[in-house]
């Protein structure tokens, strides 16, 4: 029976096909109307089945394997984290191929470009919507190949090929370890439906076990979502085409680790230990990347680190026990990041591909429905009090609070830190587009690009309506739903109002000072970064983290490898095999001087072997 | 009666009268001769276990030998001629396709 839920995922899979099948001989617009048309009818049925939705519920379409020990049929489950979570991807998926269509306008390979978008579009709702974790497990590695194929898309600069390649790498050691979770899971539970691990999990696992699988499950995310020490792979992956870094690294495959980690948190959250690590990860990540993000030249970069940044406090909130607040943030950080990106696509395609922020300036004249949004989404970004930003991070940082330990007091002091250097930076990146002198005239570019904007831009300020803290007089309407169904995880919110407080102070210090020091003194700025230009230097090589796994893994192993391809390949297997040969063909260069042709000789020497034969068996009769 | 060694002395003397032959000589004729050389000592020594441990397998294989040894002459005396027809000559050192 074809029903809603397998709609949502069969329309981006069928469009895909199409599209890689017959997409080169399909006119232009049709390519596009196909990709946009399925990706937004899986919207509509993602958020139908949303509605209709009571309580969990599963179905299977499909058996796999089922004869074996290891069962791992097409079964999707809808609950109120994947269905929401269906609904957004769809979203937000629907939006960034509309902004596609503009954005890759005269571009060639539309229809490669539009059939792994159907296909990432696919591959991420069956990670979403797994009822088990082989298919689920599936989902990610799809999404892992899209968003390789996407970021080396234009593969004929070698750059952009190798940073394809350097993604797929790094996220692949994440997946090793997310493999062996799933394993372990397995054996541990003898079932791979995560429904059923989670329902048994607080009853039979111990601590220890927990705490082990809880630390490889971060580890795959920390692969996925690009969180310490996997996060080189995200920065790089910003060679792709800008709407791809909007969808894929920005609003959904980098936040299926958080994804993966809120589906299973049952089973971490047996383990204190393993809490505690995801949330200093979290912290120390969005510390991390927040800081890089305060020295990069490239638009694209600060959005890539500010991503890394943001997802660290995903992270940080799953480890605080606050699902609601990660998802929460998930969302509205899909909405405002994508929003950033296409915006950000907009100014470089307006530039003519010109990514350095400083050779932009005065763009807000020139550019003002563009600047409007970026700026909505900036200050969404930048927690601004009353921007959807503002309610989804301030929930993650109040439930770090409220735990009341000392060392989850100091990831929110870090946490608010981070909030501080998040306003600072991104507001640097408004001052120095939008303000300020005009350094390059843009071009225009198409209204589709545009148009796009705006529902995004809405979406990111009003995010908050989302689930407004009760303190507000709103409804926390996430929670409760959410809650219903018993995923919103064991976090009692304390004192909303001073974490609230201290968040919007640090949130409207962070732009205050970001704007005296681009926009009104720009003087001091410069005497600064004169001053600690090692400082600068470090930040803007991303604390050499990239060097350092350079000096540490990838030398190593070229010399290693380098040795095992010149010394013991070419020298040992090569050499061996090629004097084998060579001795062969010397003794038949030797023999051949006894081919005479002549039958005596012949004949002379059948008679020799006769006799030495006869000798021989007469020898050994006796 | 003759004893066995005799006739296998006689058979052995006659075997290598015929690989002498074949060997020493160029002619292809008598190359030919010394293999029916050859043969008929074989039989001979066939013969005389035969008639050694009284049983008949041994002429029985003679006999085979014999027609063997005819049809074999009859192959071979055509191919001679035939080679003869090609070069004019019996020697066989004129004769060294095969290497090539």
């Amino acid at each position: 029976m074809i029903n809603q839920v397998t709609l949502i995922l069969l329309l981006p899979l069928l469009a895909s096909f199409i599209n890689g099948v017959l997409g080169w001989k399909l006119p232009r617009r049709m390519v596009e109307a196909i990709a946009c048309a399925s990706v937004g009818g899986s919207f509509v049925f993602a958020l139908k089945v949303f509605a209709a939705m009571r309580e969990p519920y599963s179905l299977t379409v499909y058996d796999w394997l089922s004869f074996s020990w290891f069962p791992a049929p097409m079964a999707f489950h809808v609950d109120a984290l994947s269905a929401t979570m269906a609904g957004m991807v769809t979203g937000v998926s629907f939006l960034i191929h509309v902004y596609s269509v503009g954005y890759m306008h005269g571009e060639e390979g539309y229809a490669r470009y539009f059939m792994l978008l159907n296909l990432f579009v696919f591959s991420m709702l069956v990670l979403v919507l797994a009822s088990n974790l082989p298919l689920m497990y599936l989902g990610w590695e799809g999404v892992g190949f899209c968003s390789y194929a996407l970021i080396g898309f234009w593969y004929k600069d070698p750059v952009n090929a190798t940073a394809g390649r350097k993604a797929f790498i790094v996220t692949r050691i994440g997946d090793v370890s997310f493999g062996l979770a799933l394993i372990w899971l397995f054996y541990f539970a003898g079932t791979t439906e995560i429904a059923v691990i989670n329902a048994q999990a607080v009853a039979m696992m111990p601590v220890s076990t927990a705490t082990s699988i809880g630390l490889l499950l971060l580890f795959g995310a920390a692969g996925k979502s690009a969180q310490l020490p996997l996060t080189v792979w995200l920065p790089d992956a910003m060679a792709g085409p800008t709407p791809v870094s909007a969808l894929i690294h920005a609003a959904t495959m980098v936040t299926a680790g958080v994804y993966l980690l809120m589906r299973m948190f049952p089973v971490i959250g047996i383990s204190q230990t393993a809490m505690m690590v995801i949330a200093g990860i979290g912290t120390l990540t969005a510390f991390y990347a927040a800081t890089a993000a305060l020295a990069q030249r490239d638009i694209k970069k600060v959005l890539a680190y500010s991503t890394i940044s943001q997802v660290g406090y995903m992270v940080m909130g799953v480890g605080a026990g606050a699902l609601t607040g990660s998802l929460f943030h998930l969302f509205v950080h899909a909405f405002f990041k994508a929003l950033l990106f296409m915006a950000a696509g907009c100014i470089i395609q307006a530039l003519h591909e010109e990514h350095n922020i400083f050779r932009m300036g005065g763009l807000m004249d020139r550019m003002p429905a563009v600047f409007w949004c970026f700026l909505a989404g900036a200050l969404a970004l930048a927690a601004a009090p009353g921007t959807g930003g503002f309610f989804s991070k301030d929930e993650i940082l109040a439930a770090v609070f409220s735990q009341g330990s000392a060392y989850y007091t100091a990831l929110w002091a870090a946490g608010e830190l981070t909030a501080f250097i998040t306003a600072f930076y991104i507001f640097r990146v408004v001052c120095l587009v939008f303000l300020g002198d005009v350094k390059a005239e843009p071009r225009k570019v198409s209204a589709t690009m545009r148009l796009t904007l705006v529902p995004l831009a809405v979406l990111a300020l009003a995010g908050g309506l989302i689930n407004t803290p009760a303190n507000w007089g709103g409804t926390e309407r996430l929670s409760e739903l959410l809650g219903s169904q018993g995923l919103a995880g064991n976090v009692q919110v304390t004192h909303p109002w001073v974490v609230q407080g201290v968040s919007a102070f640090v949130s409207l210090s962070g732009i205050g000072l970001s704007y005296y020091m681009y926009a009104v003194n720009p003087g001091m700025r410069e005497r600064l970064a004169l001053r600690y230009s090692a400082l600068v230097d470090f930040l803007y090589s991303a604390w050499y983290l990239d060097r350092l796994y350079y000096k540490i893994f990838v030398t190593p192993y070229s010399i290693v490898a380098d040795f095992l391809w010149h010394r013991v390949d070419e020298g040992a297997v090569d050499r061996s095999i090629e004097g084998a040969g060579l001795s062969l063909a010397g003794a038949g260069t030797a023999l051949r001087a006894y081919v005479t042709g002549r039958a005596s000789t012949y004949i002379i020497a059948t008679v020799i072997g006769s006799v030495l034969l006869l000798i021989y068996f007469t020898w050994s009769i006796r | 009666m003759v004893p066995l060694s005799h006739i296998l002395i006689l058979s052995g003397i006659i075997f290598a009268l015929g690989v002498v032959c074949v060997t020493v000589r160029r002619n292809i004729l008598m190359i030919l001769i010394g293999v029916e050389i050859m043969l008929n000592a074989a039989g001979l020594a066939f013969v005389a276990g035969s008639l050694r441990w009284g049983m008949p397998e041994g002429q029985i294989f003679v006999l085979f030998l014999m027609a063997m040894a005819a049809s074999e002459v009859s192959v071979g005396l055509a191919l001679v001629v035939y080679l003869h027809r090609r070069k004019k000559s019996v020697n066989i050192d004129d004769f060294r396709e095969l290497k090539d």
